[in-house]
């Protein structure tokens, strides 16, 4: 699926999918929830807390 | 809603009309008169007042995030500059007056603030940049048309072509390091980044209050034209420290 289709399923901007990618925005629980349901996995096989030390 | 507008590459309709009224109203505000600033008042609120009232709907999560942080940036910045004016103009009890020029400076510091905040925010620094670039250099380019136009009007009603075309020379030359940093951005980043900060000294060195009793025209100016330059060039040069 690409960042375009991804966006206008949630309706958010290419430009918000992008940045959630690279880590630049944190989505609220609500967009969250909505991505996690597009790809009918739960929401935390999909974002994570990174630990101090920066591992995954 | 289109491609390009859902791929976050436009402002929406309401952002494009507020961006064109603000210009437009800065425009009508020096040339024909002084009363007109509120179309530029309109564009610059008129939109985010209506969003916060929930009756424009046209930004997603991202978007709201982006422009309210940007907004206390703004106060930050419009509330420390109105403080350190008054103070500086008031010291020792002189009772020196705030003139309509020190009001211009510190909204055109809080507008600036909140537009290079939000958009940095929002696309990082090169598309900020490019931005930025453009939409200054439209406005200083519309700036010298209509100066040029305004003097080539003026009563006598002869037209002087060397004093014109010295005009638009020099309309080009402020015009030109908007416009040539916006191409170059994407090419050569961390370079365009260093010559923006070097122009922006450079108007500083040449716009600047320097030696003058009133600052405050001048510092007016230097916002508009130096500080934007400066604002990218720095953006741009953290940005490629960052991902190197």
């Amino acid at each position: 699926m690409t960042q375009q289709a991804l966006a206008e399923r949630v309706g958010v901007t290419r430009q918000t999918i992008l940045s959630i990618e690279r880590g630049r925005y944190n989505p609220s629980v609500g967009l969250a929830l909505q991505i996690a349901d597009v790809f009918g996995v739960p929401v935390e096989d999909l974002f994570e807390i990174e630990s101090e030390t920066g591992d995954e | 809603m289109s491609e390009r507008r859902s791929r976050g590459l436009l402002p929406s309709p309401a952002g494009l009309v507020a961006g064109g009224l603000v210009i437009l109203g800065v425009l009508l505000w020096m040339f024909v008169n002084k009363g007109l600033l509120v179309v530029a008042g309109i564009g610059a609120f008129g939109p985010g007042i209506l969003r916060e009232l929930g009756w424009l709907n046209d930004q997603d999560e991202f978007q709201r995030q982006a422009a309210h942080r940007a907004g206390y940036h703004a106060w930050l910045v419009g509330g420390l500059a109105a403080v350190l004016i008054l103070s500086a103009l008031q010291w020792g009890n002189s009772g020196a007056d705030v003139s309509i020029e020190w009001v211009g400076l510190v909204l055109a510091l809080m507008w600036l603030t909140w537009l290079f905040s939000a958009l940095l925010t929002y696309w990082a620094a090169k598309r900020t940049t490019t931005v930025v670039l453009l939409v200054f250099g439209s406005f200083w380019l519309l700036f010298g048309v209509a100066t040029i136009i305004s003097e080539a009007m003026d009563g006598t009603g002869s037209f002087d072509l060397a004093t014109t075309l010295l005009g638009v020379m020099a309309g080009i030359s402020i015009v030109g390091p908007f416009l040539i940093g916006a191409w170059a951005v994407y090419r050569w980043p961390r370079a365009t980044g260093a010559v923006l900060i070097v122009i922006a000294a450079l108007f500083a060195w040449k716009f600047g209050p320097w030696g003058m009793d009133d600052w405050s025209t001048q510092l007016l100016t230097l916002t508009l034209l130096a500080l934007p330059l400066f604002a990218c060039g720095t953006a741009l040069l953290v940005e490629e420290r960052s991902t190197t």
